[in-house]
């Protein structure tokens, strides 16, 4: 009876067979996404630490990182504002068309980055009628603050709206029926039934918004101008010192939005871990 | 749209009046706009623009690359969802993490991370008797990068509900393991693995930042279309940077008609 210690069950595969398949698929992982993070990290830290810092408190690394804060700032409450009105329109009322207006919000992902850049620039830009008359208003938008925001809101439009909805549906309105009933105010309700009930998962999509906000790059490369210390975000800066052969300075502003991705990813994995329950089943995105 | 049954909850009128607003101004009005020139055109006009060969060979490479690293992203996601969903060992959790950081890492960053290590003098470079960066190959594997997370994200949920009870009654049957994964497993991934697939294509078709450190930009061979766009804004010659971008816009919406009948085809057949 020697065979009972290799006895494998009919519904799994053979140990050498998972052992391989576990062994090349992590080996390729580790070649295609671990080592291009390392790398950043490495080319970062090439001549030493201090000379990575050093080039993190330059002029234009400084007006990067405060312009990507500023763009975040505005570009993820817009979203999260979005993201709520959306998701109870969506999931508290049935009307005619919602199907169409679900495909519609998640139309940003199918545009490319760049195109959307284009569509801003031929609405907003200052060759256009609305853009030349805001231009000369004084509000320029196009190569300024305002376009890089509408850019970044653009490109992140669906991120939360799409994580509270399913989240909404499976929750039903009943909650907020009963709270109704009992003589709460409409705002009474979402503040205190509704708000409680979806925090993680709001959460979540504001941890998934925020990152693609501050890393976003095409869009806003297209919108921006890439006017040095004025337009330039992390990302734009990013690329402008690559090209001109700062490699230092390029990857340790890259190594920053790096670290930014991994708390991101962290903070989403214990989400997932803890309030698994709480969140859209879905994942991707 | 507006139609709607009677309902005791309230903030109907505002939050749709948000919802209906902000996607009006932001996403719709930009995107009515590319395709209203396009329509104020014509078609011929369109095509004479778009059909100069510099364009077309971009839109050809966007598309070719695309389309070979969704494949790789097919194979590649399907088993790494498989051993995820599946083999439990040490460290799964950080990798099931690890999928996720295509999404999480900015393009850019990954763009002079993936040429930094593909350059002739990098660490993966080097190995290679052949220039990796700076050719087609790169651009490749700048996509498979991208695109890696949509085939797994997709078909590992539906790994984890296939019911045990069905791979047993295949056993039982008499049919081997391996038979049993071609024919009762992987006609049920298949509607997912179709979705990712199409996914990671449009994810890539239109990329930039990823692509453009490691693809040297040369015009004709290592040009893709997304950056064309951006060098005809620079020269200030909207007509034409348009013209690609509703090309390309065509080309979005044909791959989420795609998707879109995948879907219904997966529900009718599930």
């Amino acid at each position: 009876m020697s065979d009972v210690t290799t006895f494998r069950a009919p519904t799994e595969e053979a140990p050498i067979v998972r052992r391989i398949l576990i062994g090349v698929v992590v080996a390729l992982l580790a070649v295609l996404v671990l080592a291009p993070l390392f790398v950043v990290f490495a080319e970062a830290l090439s001549r030493g630490v201090g000379e990575a810092v050093k080039s993190l408190g330059s002029r234009d690394a400084l007006a990067a990182i405060r312009l990507t804060l500023t763009v975040a700032a505005f570009a993820v409450p817009l979203n999260a504002i979005f993201g709520l009105a959306a998701a109870w329109a969506i999931t508290k009322f049935d009307f005619r068309g919602k199907a169409f207006l679900i495909t519609l919000i998640d139309l940003p992902f199918s545009v490319s980055p760049v195109v959307a850049g284009l569509c801003l620039v031929l609405l907003l830009g200052t060759n256009s009628t609305l853009g030349g008359l805001l231009v000369a208003n004084g509000y320029p938008i196009i190569f300024a603050l305002p376009g890089i925001v509408l850019a970044t809101v653009f490109v992140t439009f669906p991120f939360i709206a799409r994580e509270l909805i399913p989240v909404m549906i499976e929750q039903g309105k009943a909650e907020e029926e009963a709270a109704l009933t009992l003589g709460a105010s409409g705002w009474r309700v979402f503040r205190t039934v509704t708000l409680p009930n979806i925090r993680w998962a709001l959460l979540y999509g504001v941890l998934l918004c925020n990152a693609r906000a501050m890393g976003e790059f095409g869009a806003v490369a297209v919108v921006s101008g890439k006017i040095r210390g004025e337009t330039a975000t992390m990302p734009i800066t990013i690329e402008m010192m690559y090209n001109e052969y700062l490699s230092v300075a390029a990857f340790s502003l890259a190594a920053v939005l790096a670290l930014l991705a991994l708390l991101t990813l962290a903070l989403k994995t214990l989400l997932e871990w803890r309030h698994a329950d709480a969140l859209a089943a879905t994942g991707g995105h | 749209m507006i139609h709607r049954q009677k309902s005791a909850m309230p903030g109907f009128g505002l939050s749709m009046g948000i919802t209906l607003t902000m996607l009006s101004v932001i996403v719709i009005l930009p995107i009515a706009m590319l395709i209203a020139r396009g329509i104020a055109w014509g078609p011929a006009e369109v095509w004479n623009i778009v059909s100069s060969q510099r364009v077309l060979n971009a839109l050809f490479l966007s598309f070719k690359l695309s389309f070979f690293a969704a494949l790789f992203n097919l194979v590649f996601g399907v088993a790494l969802a498989w051993v995820l969903a599946r083999y439990p060992f040490p460290g799964r959790r950080f990798i099931d993490a690890c999928v996720d950081l295509p999404f999480a890492l900015p393009t850019a960053v990954a763009g002079i991370a993936l040429t930094a290590l593909y350059a002739p003098n990098g660490v993966f470079g080097s190995l290679f008797p052949f220039r990796i960066a700076y050719t087609q190959i790169g651009i490749f594997i700048a996509l498979v990068f991208v695109g890696l997370p949509f085939v797994v994200r997709t078909v590992q949920p539906v790994i984890a509900e296939i019911e045990k009870e069905v791979e047993e009654a295949s056993a039982t049957l008499g049919a081997t393991r391996l038979y049993t994964l071609r024919r009762v497993i992987l006609p049920m991934l298949t509607p997912a693995a179709l979705t990712g697939f199409a996914l990671s294509l449009a994810r890539s078709v239109g990329e930039y930042g990823s692509v453009i450190f490691i693809a040297g930009n040369i015009p004709n061979l290592t040009e893709i279309a997304p950056l064309l766009i951006v060098i005809r804004l620079e020269e200030f010659n909207y007509d034409a940077a348009a013209a690609i971008g509703i090309a390309m816009l065509l080309i979005s919406f044909a791959m989420l008609l795609v998707i879109n009948l995948i879907q219904m085809w997966s529900r009718r057949h599930v």
